[in-house]
């Protein structure tokens, strides 16, 4: 394009020789087009990036790297030109994009950004990308309660940092080298170089920021539980404790202690790490002394009436298919540590979870939280000793729980819960249940398993988000049936829609016919994990409501029937979103790619509502077109490039800035009409965009069409002072124009020249849908780009982003694509409303195809023979 | 591969989630699969066993893929090597090539595209094998 504007500029300015003003005013149009070109490449990189997510490309470090870099310096380029066009006015966004690219250097260098403190994340606002910083414990605990909404107890978490920052600010850190290499260097038992350093630990001191972090999270849960004096159980959350490297149970947990003894038992759980057990473990494994870096969790404590723990599936024969629960009176404590008998229940993983075997012992004692801190076994009553500790409501809801928890990990889980006095289920701790030597034994050559299947269909459409799921099909046609919708079925639908955000706990899979990797549902899939592959053109055709299929999101294969080896396979690989990179992309993108600057008339709407990549470039891109106007008036009072409002039966408002012979000479008024203008592309446009049918259909009651009016006039003129008059703008030349249309809430982009010389011939046509409804505005994108396509434009279609070109042809038949964008855009501003199923995509396309036929024939423009 | 038996395929990338995602899928597929994430266990495993496939990326830390490549070539010429890289220029794909590199894939792919080399190299090595 950019070369096209030099022949255009050249050819319009350069031979003929303008003047002063004049030439300004195209240098800064100069500039406005290089923003329109960068915001382009801005939204092209980003949804790039955003597929990468879904599991069908293999990428790299290289790749994070190098697409963070681009987009930053994409970004950076935009508001240069932008700080070009509107000098000092938002140099805000300079200081924006500096902290926005200083968070994504510093996860680049695999610094993690906390936000708040660096001490204390509380539990609302950690997900498993804080992993590193609060440990495996606290990062899935916490996840369970946000993103799964099961109850878990209130708490925060004490980061990594915090232990590094503690070993610091007392010097531990030379210390401890020293007398683990004491205890390498055999001078020092395990035991006695233990102890050294525990004391050591136990004995600092804490950083008075820290306290204050730790005394404010204190507060926080005070407020939120509304309980004054709080009890807490605090208890380890190393890296890696959950995961391959098991230390379970080797770290310190302490139950019930009172909130001013918090410190201490912090201390008390930090210095565990350097149990002899753990030295030990650490030195056969290999790990480095900088490796150990402890966050603790710090919970409030469930009133348990009955506790225990769940085994998603049955470690001792996986292929049993049944969980096994474990359960007792009390605390869970004794079950967890196997010191007790424990009633044991054996559950279908299949809603409605049938109880299949029950071993109900009796259970003389039970353990207890103390009223004044502390814990202790108290005899249980007679009658309650052979009671089944556990309703078959209960047993269902654990069950349920356990399954919701597997499903999300796509691993099965060692879960400890409880229950209180209110009967409600809590979810204290879930970890990936230890059973990867047993599936490897019960997994052998996946492929000649898979091979027994038939495959109903495989490679079509886009995954979105991987994994393996087995199920039954359930069709979804309507919202309605999302209610009906039963847990662990595979949700197959014509459509994407960001609605199945309903169900997202209870879908094992989702598969639909059309959709795209980059939708609103795109993000719910990766957000819940649920293997999806959209655009498949035909799953509503050939699955069956009932059907037991197993979707194979890694491979993009549908397979009759239930593969469970299949789903063993995936339990024994480590899940991609697991991976390191994985991760860090996750991270970065979430500074770049979330849109927080959705209306332009927000009082919000400045630079310092920006908050990522996508918002800069949002911002900027409504401003840029409102500067051009400004400019013009401004700067230019007498130029001859000035500012006219065009006059036009349909409601539009638009402004018409002629920069070289785009209008009829010796105009004077700050109107002007359809026929004064001689841009050859603008002209085209509004024959094609005012034609009978393009931009008013029927049916439409007078009551919807003055609402869509006040829809496509920018501005209400009461609100905005008349110096503003909206986004609506053509920046035209005899030969050029570049039209900047916002329509309701999304954008048209137009840029044309039609001269005699063919080969410069060129129209690009760019459509960016807005943010409200996003499935009518897929199905739009999706009109448009059938539309763009069966007219000959080479079309791109990434989201709702569409993008038609076509050059080269000869003038008239340039023409003739120019109108039919027109008649494009007046078709479309309205279908949003409209368009209430994708059905109405083809109705549409064919109706649209007969107007466009139809103003052809009356215009008497055929094909044009080139 | 001879006999019914599988193709095998060593795959060598410094980083865990291009092995992560690559060797299920090529697993999956019907492969024998061995991943390797350090070049010099990768440099030995060559020395005892010759494998049908050698994917490998060409940036990685300690032994660089392009020596690793040559060694594979040296020891066992029937080897088809496929080469994965985020660093791709002009140049190292022509002395991939150069080299006897089956061929040169830029990441990021997609799983589709890696799985059609590795059918293309199978064809071509089954061929060699017949003639």
């Amino acid at each position: 394009m950019a070369g096209k504007l030099l022949t255009w500029t050249k050819n319009t300015f350069g031979a003929r020789g303008k003047h002063q003003k004049k030439v300004a005013f195209v240098s800064l149009f100069h500039t406005f087009q290089r923003i329109l070109e960068l915001n382009n490449r801005i939204l092209e990189v980003m949804a790039d990036m955003g597929d990468k997510l879904g599991g069908d490309y293999v990428f790299d470090r290289q790749y994070i790297n190098s697409s963070c870099r681009q987009m930053t310096n994409l970004v950076h380029e935009l508001i240069y030109h932008f700080n070009a066009l509107a000098p000092k006015k938002y140099s805000a966004l300079d200081g924006i994009f500096r902290s926005i690219n200083i968070d994504i250097e510093e996860e680049l260098a695999g610094r993690l950004v906390i936000p708040q403190s660096e001490y204390v994340m509380p539990y609302e606002i950690i997900s498993r990308d804080f992993a590193d910083v609060v440990g495996g414990k606290n990062a899935n605990i916490a996840e369970i309660k946000n993103r799964l909404g099961l109850a878990v107890p209130e708490g925060f978490a004490i980061t990594t940092r915090a232990f590094k920052s503690f070993f610091d600010y007392n010097d531990f850190q030379a210390k401890v080298e020293g007398i683990l290499n004491a205890w390498e260097d055999a001078e020092l038992t395990s035991e006695a170089a233990s102890k050294e350093i525990m004391d050591l630990i136990k004995s600092g001191s804490i950083e008075p920021q820290f306290q204050r972090a730790v005394e404010k999270a204190l507060k926080h849960l005070r407020h939120i539980t509304g309980i004054r004096s709080l009890f807490l159980a605090v208890r380890s959350s190393a890296m890696g404790e959950d995961s391959e490297h098991s230390f379970a149970g080797q770290y310190l947990s302490l139950l019930n202690r009172p909130e001013q003894d918090l410190l201490q038992c912090y201390k008390d759980v930090l210095a565990s790490a350097y149990s002899p057990f753990a030295m030990e473990y650490r030195r056969q494994k290999g790990f480095s002394v900088y490796e150990v870096a402890m966050a603790v969790a710090c919970q409030c404590m469930v009133d348990a009436r009955i506790s225990g723990v769940l085994y998603s599936l049955d470690p001792l024969d996986p292929t049993s298919e049944v969980m096994v629960i474990s359960a007792t009176w009390g605390l869970g404590v004794p079950v967890v540590s196997g010191k007790t008998n424990a009633d044991r229940f054996t559950v279908s993983r299949e809603s409605p979870y049938d109880v299949k075997g029950l071993d109900i012992v009796r259970k003389t004692e039970r353990f207890v939280a103390k009223e004044r801190g502390d814990c202790e076994f108290q005899p249980v009553i007679e009658e309650m000793q052979t009671r089944m500790c556990l309703t078959e409501e209960q047993i269902r809801d654990i069950a349920e729980a356990g399954i919701m928890i597997e499903r999300y990990y796509k691993y099965p889980q060692d879960i400890e819960w409880a229950i209180d006095q209110k009967n409600q289920l809590h979810i204290l701790q879930a970890r990936p249940l230890n059973i990867k030597a047993q599936m490897s034994q019960v997994v052998c050559d996946i492929s000649s398993v898979t091979e027994k299947y038939p495959v109903i269909f495989s490679g079509r459409g886009i995954i979105v988000q991987n994994g393996i799921a087995t199920g039954k099909v359930f069709m979804v046609q309507s919202d309605g049936d999302l209610d009906n919708f039963p847990n662990g079925a595979i949700l197959v639908a014509r459509e994407t829609s960001p609605r199945f955000a309903k169900v997202a706990r209870k879908a094992n899979a989702i598969i639909t016919d059309v959709g795209t990797s980059t939708g609103h549902m795109a993000t719910i899939s990766r957000e819940f994990r649920i293997p999806t592959i959209v655009n498949t053109g035909m799953a509503t055709e050939i699955l069956k409501p009932g059907q037991e299929i197993t979707l194979d999101a890694e491979e993009n294969v549908v397979y009759e029937g239930r593969i469970k080896e299949l789903c063993y396979y995936g339990f024994m690989e480590d899940a991609f979103e697991e991976t390191y990179e994985y991760r860090l992309l996750r991270r970065v993108l979430k500074k770049i790619t979330p849109l927080n600057m959705v209306d332009p008339y927000d009082k919000d709407f400045n630079p310092s509502g920006c908050r990522t990549y996508h918002d800069i470039t949002r911002f900027v891109h409504e401003k840029a077109v409102e500067e051009l106007i400004d400019i013009n008036n401004d700067r230019h009072p007498d130029a001859e490039a000035k500012r006219k409002k065009l006059k036009l039966e349909i409601p539009l408002d638009l402004i018409i800035i002629d920069i070289d012979g785009g209008l009829k000479e010796t105009i004077d008024s700050s109107t002007i009409t359809t026929d004064q203008i001689q841009s050859v592309p603008m002209r085209s446009f509004l024959e094609g965009l005012s034609a009978p049918g393009s931009w008013s259909r029927e049916p439409m009651s007078v009551d919807f069409g003055s609402f869509m009016s006040s829809l496509t006039r920018t501005f209400s003129s009461h609100l905005v002072s008349p110096r503003y008059v909206g986004q609506n703008l053509a920046v035209i030349s005899g030969e050029y124009a570049n039209i900047s249309l916002r329509l309701g809430y999304h954008f048209n982009m137009i840029d044309a020249y039609i001269g005699n010389q063919i080969n410069d011939n060129y129209a690009y046509f760019r459509f960016l849908g807005g943010v409200t409804d996003p499935i009518r505005r897929s199905r739009r994108a999706k009109f448009i780009y059938e539309a763009l396509s069966q007219n000959d434009f080479n079309v791109d279609l990434r989201g709702d982003l569409v993008i038609g070109r076509i050059k080269k042809l000869g003038p008239q038949l340039m023409e003739r694509k120019m109108a039919l964008l027109g008649q494009l855009v007046g078709f479309t501003r309205q279908l949003d409303v409209q368009m209430n199923s994708d059905r109405q995509i083809v109705k549409f396309i064919r109706e649209f195809e007969g107007l466009a036929r139809a103003d052809n024939n009356t215009k008497g423009l055929g094909r044009e023979i080139q | 591969m001879s006999n019914g038996e599988k193709t095998t395929i060593l795959i060598l990338d410094d980083e865990a989630i291009v092995l992560k995602r690559l060797g299920p899928a090529l697993e999956k597929a019907g492969y024998e699969i061995e991943v390797f994430s350090r070049s010099s266990d990768a440099s030995s495993r060559i020395m005892e066993k010759n494998f049908d496939i050698v994917i490998t990326d060409l940036k990685m830390e300690g032994l660089d893929g392009m020596q690793f490549l040559t060694q594979v070539k040296e020891r066992s010429p029937g080897t088809e090597v496929i080469v994965i890289t985020g660093f791709a220029t002009m140049d190292t794909a022509k002395e991939s090539f150069q080299k006897g590199v089956f061929d040169f894939l830029a990441k990021p792919f997609k799983l589709g595209e890696i799985l059609e080399t590795v059918k293309k190299a199978e064809k071509k090595i089954k061929q060699a094998g017949l003639s």
